[in-house]
């Protein structure tokens, strides 16, 4: 690793853990406490079972703000990156999966969700394309943070660090 | 060595954190997703209050034309023909339901048309699941009761899970519908093949959204953004 990369880094994971970290802390807050939004527009993709769907919509909120607040202070940094991605590249393969069965919602992301009017295909589309990028983009993160989990003020200190107080 | 113990020992530290991080997380989840589900319950309960006094009237036969995009008729061969397609779930016909309900209601009783309602399921699952318990109460001669009922508690969001089998029957019961031939239909799903064949006639008739109205065949086109029911009525009465 280049010397640049090494005196950069700290600041790169720290940036890293609070993109997704606040990203998924607030996703998760606005949907918490409406959870038959939550429940209704995980169960819009139409990929489960309705009552699986339904259970999901309930526990995902609280899933997002436990992980958003564990990057954020940067405890178990690797753990949380490694689930926060994976539920990233869930919501592009359930974003892919409804684009490409011609079904129009919004992602609730960040609450509400649901079906969306015909009229607002248009809109529905770019808007799912903004969603898998913002997803792909807090999925690199979470990448990023697997193979550098140490950065500035986190809770947790690397190995060498301790070893050396 | 004493290097070397002290990185041991962080190192086991760093798997209790990790496991003391895990355990707090899924007791986090587990007991927020509890807190939501008793909510949505409780809330549920609430919404169905409103049924308390919910007045049933006298049963009504109905058939269900195949011919005719399966459709709930009412007073086959009358003069006149009202055609309303309907979703469960979709707020705008709970609108149109609250403002010309009560006519249609009467049009049904008292004989006046053939009154045709075609419960379509393109909403979700859980507009499949009402509409097949609606065909069931029609089947008990309770479709104008239930239909009504079930307008009154319908949900503010879509397949979140209020159209329950358990919630279904539960409104049948205060719909007059208490019989073991209901719970047995909504609970099986027996008319499932009358509401895929009103959905799959939504192409035949040209229906593209709801609610939508057909005058002896004829669409109604609104002036008006709202369901009046002075414009309704005129409809009706010039068709």
């Amino acid at each position: 690793m280049s010397t640049l990369h090494k005196k950069y880094q700290p600041f790169i994971t720290l940036i890293c853990r609070l993109l997704l970290g606040g990203v998924l802390l607030v996703a998760g807050g606005l949907k918490a406490f409406k959870p038959s939004e939550s429940a209704g527009a995980v169960a819009a993709y139409k990929i489960l079972p309705t009552d699986l769907a339904h259970l999901i919509g309930y526990a995902l909120p609280w899933l997002e703000i436990a992980l958003g607040i564990l990057l954020i202070i940067g405890l178990t940094t690797r753990l949380a990156a490694v689930v926060g991605t994976a539920i990233m590249i869930v919501f592009i393969a359930a974003i892919i999966s409804v684009w490409a069965r011609g079904i129009l919602i919004d992602c609730g992301c960040f609450g509400r969700g649901g079906e969306v009017d015909p009229s607002k295909a248009a809109e529905a589309h770019s808007a799912y394309l903004k969603d898998i990028l913002r997803d792909l983009g807090l999925a690199l993160c979470g990448t990023y943070l697997y193979f550098f989990p140490y950065g500035r003020f986190s809770i947790e200190k690397p190995l060498h660090n301790i070893e050396e107080q | 060595m004493a290097k070397q113990a002290k990185a041991t020992k962080a190192s086991g530290g760093d798997n209790f954190t990790r496991w003391l991080v895990i355990g707090m997380v899924t007791l986090v989840v587990a007991s927020g997703a509890i807190f939501s589900v008793v909510g949505e319950k409780s809330k549920a309960n609430e919404s169905f209050a409103i049924l308390n006094d919910f007045k049933v009237g006298p049963t009504v036969t109905s058939t269900v034309d195949d011919a005719n995009g399966a459709g709930i008729t009412f007073n086959n061969g009358a003069a006149k023909t009202v055609d309303i397609w309907e979703d469960p779930q979709c707020p705008v016909c709970n609108t149109f339901e609250q403002a010309n309900g009560e006519f249609i209601d009467d049009l049904v009783r008292a004989k006046k048309a053939n009154v045709v309602y075609h419960v379509l399921s393109f909403l979700g699952n859980e507009s499949v699941s009402a509409a097949n318990a609606a065909y069931c109460a029609a089947d008990e001669g309770r479709y104008l009761d239930f239909h009504k009922a079930m307008y009154l508690v319908q949900p503010v969001l879509e397949n979140s899970g209020f159209y329950s089998t358990e919630n279904l029957i539960k409104i049948g019961s205060y719909a007059g519908l208490k019989s073991e031939s209901f719970i047995d239909c909504v609970t099986k799903g027996s008319k499932l093949d009358k509401v895929k064949a009103a959905y799959e006639s939504m192409g035949k008739y040209n229906v593209q959204g709801t609610p939508t109205v057909f005058f002896n065949g004829k669409l109604w086109e609104r002036k008006n953004n709202g369901f009046i029911l002075e414009e309704f009525t005129a409809a009706f009465e010039a068709s």
